[in-house]
């Protein structure tokens, strides 16, 4: 939040000490770095006082700290099939606390290593959704009109468009890769942050003030990017954090159908790999258990911070802590 | 190539999830419910026995003129006599439709006898007149060939001077005239058929033949139900119904067997392999399959007249470098990794099945797993390192190899990982593009390498026609019979001569010799002859006959022998209920996608709550 909006629902927050007004001597730079810095500590003041958006924060730090760290710990040798130190199939033991996958491999190791790809295509194909969404809906909201009507029209065709069939029909016209798979998840998830955001946009430049800008002469471009995008932002924030565990879900959901890259490790595509090696009906377990959980308990710990976050913003929503 | 495997046993494992797409759908139809409601259990129900097998893949088309996979294949050769018919201890051929067959001195007239004991399913006997007609519609409707049209390439004229005498004239000699697969179909019934290409008999049930069943229904992906022929002429079999019912799902099928729903599963992981031998009332057959798994190398597609196309590498063209990747494939690995000892070391082209024409490389000739000499070779043929190590071709750009897989086979896409990794010692980089569907960069010939399989038959010749000069498409718009355009004149003219001779040990000499050819160009690297890895319960099946007898697959036979002898067995009794671990398992799996699920949709609502009113 970089623009103080003089409807901002924060005026009727309990203001904490630290954004009181301010000795007129600071400059003006000074000044909206003081305004950052206090709204940033209330941000977090409050984050902290939802118990689940904590546990959530929590348990992501633990999967990044894991997915950076794993050249280190496990190294890139772990997705090797010609080195790989078991036997297939192996049951959990001391030398590997998972067992081993079809190859031999340590599932721990991979399982580690697969949260690398698993995290970064999440990661990119939710901040190329929400890129979408969000170009789109502040450009309907602000132009109005037949543009508008255009934009709405195509949103609303790719909202009811069933989702995965979607993707999966780009992953499969498109060659096997990483970029395809967060391409595939970014244009087929955008729409609801496009509505989302046109929504906050259409509220926003009912505003006096953009009228006032207006008036002074800011064009599209500087109310666009000057008084909207600010505004819309926290929503942007809240709606990526959560855009993230269902990319991580559509990547899983994709590799698991085999239109991820084979030769990649990624936790979808161990459980594919347990199907196909007919782990399921022959009760290899702990081929399927593993990856199966580091997916949920990723996702769930993006929506807890996502909706934490949602609810720090918009109070009105009054979610449980 | 595998998208027209004739007879591929590996056809069912190859295209366990056929439809393309449809990924996500045979997932959802596998795991949660069955694409048939109404589960028809094997056991008694009203008192009739039932045997049901899981099959995978699609039917392609019931017409015996059209047929080419190996669903629809088997089916036929339930349904409709042929000529000959193979013995299930050696393979050699015995009688069908007809009792005795001989060719004159000049070796260019067959005369079969035709037995006169077999009728079709509405009464009418069969005649050599069938025969006759089936063979030259063939030869004069270019519809009527696609499926078996090379059988009949070199037939002169078919007639039929009496009802049990068939004479088939020849242009030139052709030694498998004892082993012409070709559903015989009635003449009475097949002659108001306009369009040979497009009609595909599964219309009005149950339709006409004179196999040992008589196919009563069929639902595309969903069954196929065949009555016992209560009047065929080697007695009718035991069981009161022949079903083959589709499971998308590897997985699924295994856990239809494990509940009793079906009676028998195909292609095996060796994962589900190893865990049903643990049961008491499963009995797994693990048997030499019929099949070789190869790497093929695009030896640069072209087309009769001249024309190339594609675009292969340019380095492929080279032997010194298609050795070199032969050198540094280690198929002792494949096998041992891979199939897990499901699966023999890949040699010479023919399986070790048919011992009479299996060829082994001699240890001067055979190509064994050496980096270091690959890339002594490649060095040779001027495909240096460059600073990255990466090996750079003429174009000055690293060598990346686009390799062909096909995705609904786990194998193609494990062999692929070990190729990356060891082409990527080489300097060469490999990019696995696992595709549902081959055909399409196949048939273009827009690859580099490409996985192939083919089952063989108890007669080369067909496996061996694959790879003739003969068989390249006309034109690049074409389709050619060509498994992987290789065109090579030594290699065609020991063809021609072997199908011309007529003594079985010398033809076995030719084919051998043909083999050698084949390793020594490099062009198809068999990296190992998969086992037929079945399974089938003993509280349901008796006995079964196995192909060979001694050890051998069940399903995708040469013949009927295995759905025709197989027995009920005495008392069928209740379903192995008891709770699997892989049933706790799949239930351990399901509640972790369901809570993701449940995330999801979290997700979305959340996501849309202020859209909502």
């Amino acid at each position: 939040m970089t623009t103080k909006d003089p409807d901002e629902p924060a005026a009727s927050r309990p203001v904490p000490a630290a954004s009181r007004p301010v000795p007129a001597e600071a400059g003006p730079r000074a000044l909206a770095r003081r305004r950052r810095r206090a709204s940033a500590a209330r941000f977090w003041a409050r984050y902290r006082t939802h118990r689940s958006g904590l546990f959530g924060l929590g348990a992501l730090a633990l999967f990044a700290l894991v997915a950076l760290t794993a050249p280190l710990t496990v190294g890139s040798g772990v997705q090797s099939v010609t080195d790989a130190p078991g036997r297939p199939m192996e049951s959990p033991s001391a030398e590997f606390p998972l067992g081993t996958d079809q190859f031999g491999r340590s599932l721990l190791g991979l399982v580690v290593w697969g949260a690398r790809v698993s995290l970064l295509v999440g990661l990119l194909a939710a901040v190329l959704s929400v890129a979408i969404g969000t170009l789109i809906g502040i450009t309907a909201g602000h132009f109005r009109g037949w543009f508008a009507t255009l934009m709405m029209r195509i949103t609303d065709w790719f909202l009811v468009m069933p989702t995965l069939v979607l993707a999966i029909v780009l992953a499969t016209v498109l060659s096997r890769s990483l970029g395809t798979v967060v391409l595939a998840i970014g244009v087929t998830t955008w729409p609801t942050t496009a509505r989302l955001v046109r929504a906050q946009t259409l509220a926003v430049e009912a505003r006096p003030y953009i009228e006032r800008a207006r008036a002074l002469g800011g064009g599209h471009w500087h109310v666009m990017s000057r008084h909207v995008l600010p505004n819309v932002m926290p929503l942007v924030l809240a709606q990526t954090t959560l855009i993230i565990s269902s990319a991580i879900l559509a990547e899983a959901t994709l590799a698991f159908l085999g239109l991820g890259d084979p030769t990649v490790v990624s936790w979808g595509g161990l459980l594919q790999d347990a199907r196909e090696a007919g782990a399921v009906s022959a009760g290899k377990w702990w081929y399927l258990v593993p990856p199966g959980l580091a997916i949920a308990v990723v996702a769930l710990a993006f929506t807890l911070c996502g909706r934490a976050v949602e609810s720090v913003l918009n109070p009105r929503l009054g979610v449980a802590r | 190539m595998d998208a027209q495997d004739q007879y591929g046993t590996g056809g069912a494992v190859r295209r366990l999830f056929l439809v393309a797409g449809a990924a996500a759908l045979t997932l959802t139809v596998g795991l949660v419910t069955p694409l048939n409601p109404a589960p028809q259990r094997a056991e008694a129900e009203n008192g009739k026995r039932v045997l049901t097998v899981a099959v995978a893949q699609s039917v392609d088309s019931l017409s015996p003129f059209l047929a080419a996979r190996l669903v629809s294949t088997s089916i036929h050769r339930l349904t409709y006599e042929y000529l000959t018919n193979y013995d299930p201890k050696d393979n050699h051929a015995v009688p069908g439709l007809a009792t005795a067959w001989k060719p004159s001195a000049d070796k260019l007239t067959w005369t079969y006898t035709i037995r006169d004991d077999s009728t079709w399913s509405d009464g009418k006997r069969v005649t050599a007149e069938d025969a006759a007609w089936t063979f030259t519609t063939m030869m004069t409707d270019e519809g009527a060939a696609t499926a078996n049209g090379s059988f009949v390439a070199n037939f002169e004229k078919v007639t039929a001077p009496s009802p049990t005498k068939l004479v088939i004239e020849l242009k030139k000699p052709q030694a498998t005239m004892a082993a012409l697969d070709v559903p015989i179909v009635p003449k009475h019934v097949w002659e108001k058929v306009g369009d040979f290409s497009k009609f595909n008999n599964d219309k009005k049930f149950p339709v006409v033949g004179n196999g040992p069943f008589v196919l009563t229904d069929y639902k595309t992906d969903s069954y196929v139900r065949l009555k016992p022929n209560k009047s065929f002429w080697r007695g009718a079999p035991k069981f009161d119904e022949l079903v083959f019912k589709y499971y998308k799902d590897g997985d699924a099928a295994v856990a239809a067997l494990q509940k009793g729903e079906v009676s028998f599963v195909s292609g095996l992981t060796p994962a589900q392999a190893a865990a049903l031998k643990s049961r008491q009332d499963v009995r797994v057959n693990d048997a030499p399959g019929r099949r070789f798994y190869a790497l093929a190398t695009n030896p640069g597609a072209r087309a009769k007249n001249g024309e190339r196309f594609g675009d292969g590498h340019e380095s492929l063209l080279h032997q010194k470098v298609r050795r070199a990747l032969f050198m540094a494939v280690d198929r002792r690995t494949v096998v041992d990794k891979v199939f897990q000892g499901h699966a023999v070391e890949g040699e010479g082209y023919i399986p070790p099945r048919f011992p009479e024409y299996s060829w082994k490389p001699g240890q001067d000739q055979r190509i064994t797993y050496d980096p270091a000499g690959a890339a002594r070779l490649l060095d040779e043929a001027g495909y240096r390192k460059n600073g990255d190590g990466r090996r750079v071709g003429k174009d000055g750009k690293p060598i990346t190899y686009r390799v062909l897989c096909h995705a609904t086979d786990p194998q193609d896409k494990a062999v692929g990982q070990y190729l990356k990794e060891w082409f990527g010692d080489l300097g060469i980089g490999v990019s696995l593009d696992c595709r549902d569907n081959v055909s399409d960069p196949w048939l273009a010939g827009e690859y580099d390498l490409a996985f192939d399989g083919w089952s063989v038959n108890p007669d080369p010749d067909f496996v061996l026609s694959i790879h003739t000069c003969g068989a390249l498409p006309a034109t690049p718009e074409d389709t050619g019979a060509t498994d992987n355009f290789i065109c090579d004149k030594k290699y065609d003219a020991l063809y021609e001569r072997q199908l011309a001779e007529y003594d079985a040990t010398r033809r076995a000499d030719i084919v051998k010799r043909m083999e050698s050819r084949l390793y020594d160009t490099g062009y198809m690297n068999v990296m190992a002859y998969p086992n037929a890895v079945e399974a089938y319960r003993t509280d349901q099946i008796a006995s079964i006959t196995t192909m060979p007898e001694a050890a051998g697959n069940i399903y995708g036979q040469d013949g009927y022998w295995s759905w025709w002898s197989a027995t009920p067995a005495a008392s069928d009794g209740s379903s192995g209920g008891s709770a699997q671990t892989g049933v706790i398992i799949g239930i351990v799996a399901g509640v972790v996608v369901l809570a993701g699920l449940g995330v999801f949709f979290a997700v979305r609502r959340r996501a849309t709550t202020e859209d909502r009113e």
